[in-house]
Parts: structure tokens; C-alpha cells; sequence
């Protein structure tokens, strides 16, 4: 337990800029990711295993909060991609780009493109949020 | 400029583990955005029900779409989250449990959700 409050304060106090908030973000974002994954294969499971079940579960992820979640969601996937898809480059075929100089803009470059992919996503789902959730819109 | 050499690491688990990461990173960037814009943007929750999934499944091709889904971001999921945990379990002991345990989870995880792919919808008789 030392060694995980260890983490956690060393995690506010270290200095890493850009690149030290690209690996929180990386990290939160797949960790959010993957509890989404795990509870979205058991109830997308319920259609099999227990198929009156599966209208329950559907109408939770309808309650607008969960909508809103949704919109968050997408952005974690979405910035976990790009994010990622850096990793990949430059772990498998250009390690030289792991440079401190360039950190900070290839982070940004990361932060910008994950947002200009999201917006339009996040404006359709805000529009149904508002649409079914609240009834605007004649919802 | 400093002199370089190249280095050879004989491939053992975690070498493994850390090129499967990257590999599927490839394969998930597609496959996930395409199957988070379909089903979450462009149909949305507000579409999806018993009789949506048993549309969506009569034709074979999503079912192995979704397998593949399945296989591989519930693997690299699992995986993700076992490198974040060995930065706080240290002991021998603690890491044994670790793994083994995200063993058990992984396989039972992907099985209710490989069971369900190939088992379809089962409409409930009204």
C-alpha cells in the first residue's frame, strides 16, 4: 500500500511535463477504456444467456448520465488511439523521435487531432443526449 | 553523435507482450473506431435493443467482426492493465496472484463473450 501512495504522490510531484501528462492520459483512458469493455461483453452476453435481462441493461446506458459517460468514452478511445498510434511509430519504426526537444509538439500534435476527431462525435451524441435523454427537440 | 549498436534481445514474455501491444494497437485503431462510430454515433443507444443485435448478427460477417473485437481489445485491455499494476505489486508473491488472477478474468471475460457471438439472440417467448 506505501509503494501505491508512493506512486500516486510521485505521479502529482514529478516534473515530466508533456510527456509525463500523455502517459497519465494514456493510462486513465485505457483503464476506463477496459471497464467499459469488461461490463459491455457481459451485458452484451445477457442476449444469450439471459435475453430478458438485456432490455434492463440497454435502458441503464439510456439514463442520460450514462449518455454522457458515452461521450467521455468515446473521447478515451479516441485519444487512446492517437495517443497509441504514436507509441507504435515511434517504438517500432522510428525511435529516434523519442526525443525530450520534441515531446512536448508531438503530445500536442496527439491532444489536437484526438479533439478535432471527437467534436463532431461528441456534437451527435450531445444532440441525442438532448434529443433522447431530456426531449428536446421534439425527442 | 554518439556511436550505436544494435542489440538483440532474445524474444522472452515480455518482449512478447510488448510487441502484441503495438501490433494490436494497429489492428484496434480501425476495428474499435469503427465499431464506436457505427454503434455508439451513428445508430446510438437509443436504437439498440434484442431485436437490433439479432439483425445486426443474422449476418455472419459482424459475428466474426466482433469476435475479432472481442479477441483483441479484450486481450490488450487485460494486458494494459497488468503493466499498470506490476508499477504497484513488487513482491514475488503479489505478482504471482496478479497474473494468474487476470489470467482467470481474461479467459472467463472473452469466454461469456465468445459463448454469446456463436450463441446469438435468443428471443424470450412472449
Amino acid at each position: 500500500m506505501s509503494s501505491l501512495k508512493t506512486s500516486f504522490s510521485g505521479y502529482v510531484r514529478y516534473k515530466g511535463r508533456a510527456g509525463h501528462w500523455a502517459f497519465l492520459l494514456h493510462r486513465i483512458t485505457g483503464l476506463g477504456t477496459l471497464l467499459f469493455l469488461t461490463i459491455h461483453i457481459v451485458d452484451t452476453a445477457f442476449v444469450y444467456f439471459a435475453p430478458q435481462l438485456y432490455e434492463h441493461a440497454i435502458a441503464l446506458y439510456r439514463n442520460p448520465i450514462f449518455m454522457l459517460g458515452e461521450i467521455f468514452l468515446v473521447f478515451s478511445l479516441t485519444y487512446h488511439g492517437v495517443n497509441g498510434l504514436r507509441i507504435t511509430i515511434f517504438d517500432l519504426w522510428k525511435p529516434e523521435w523519442w526525443d525530450i526537444h520534441d515531446e512536448r509538439k508531438s503530445v500536442m500534435i496527439t491532444l489536437i487531432v484526438s479533439i478535432i476527431l471527437w467534436l463532431p462525435a461528441a456534437a451527435i451524441m450531445g444532440y441525442n443526449l438532448l434529443k433522447h435523454g431530456f426531449g428536446f427537440f421534439g425527442g | 553523435m554518439s556511436a550505436q549498436r544494435t542489440v538483440k534481445i532474445k524474444p522472452n514474455y515480455e518482449v512478447i507482450a510488448w510487441k502484441w501491444m503495438r501490433y494490436t494497437a494497429i489492428v484496434l485503431i480501425p476495428l474499435a473506431w469503427f465499431h464506436m462510430i457505427l454503434q455508439d454515433v451513428l445508430v446510438g443507444v437509443h436504437r439498440i435493443d434484442l431485436n437490433y443485435v439479432q439483425m445486426r448478427w443474422a449476418f455472419w460477417g459482424w459475428r466474426v467482426y466482433d469476435f475479432f473485437l472481442l479477441a483483441f481489445a479484450f486481450a490488450h485491455g487485460v494486458n494494459g492493465l497488468r503493466q499498470v499494476l506490476l508499477d504497484y505489486v513488487h513482491s514475488d508473491r503479489g505478482r504471482a496472484i496478479l497474473s494468474w488472477g487476470l489470467l482467470f478474468f481474461w479467459i472467463i471475460i472473452s469466454l461469456i463473450g465468445a459463448i454469446a457471438i456463436i450463441g446469438g439472440v435468443r428471443i424470450p417467448s412472449a
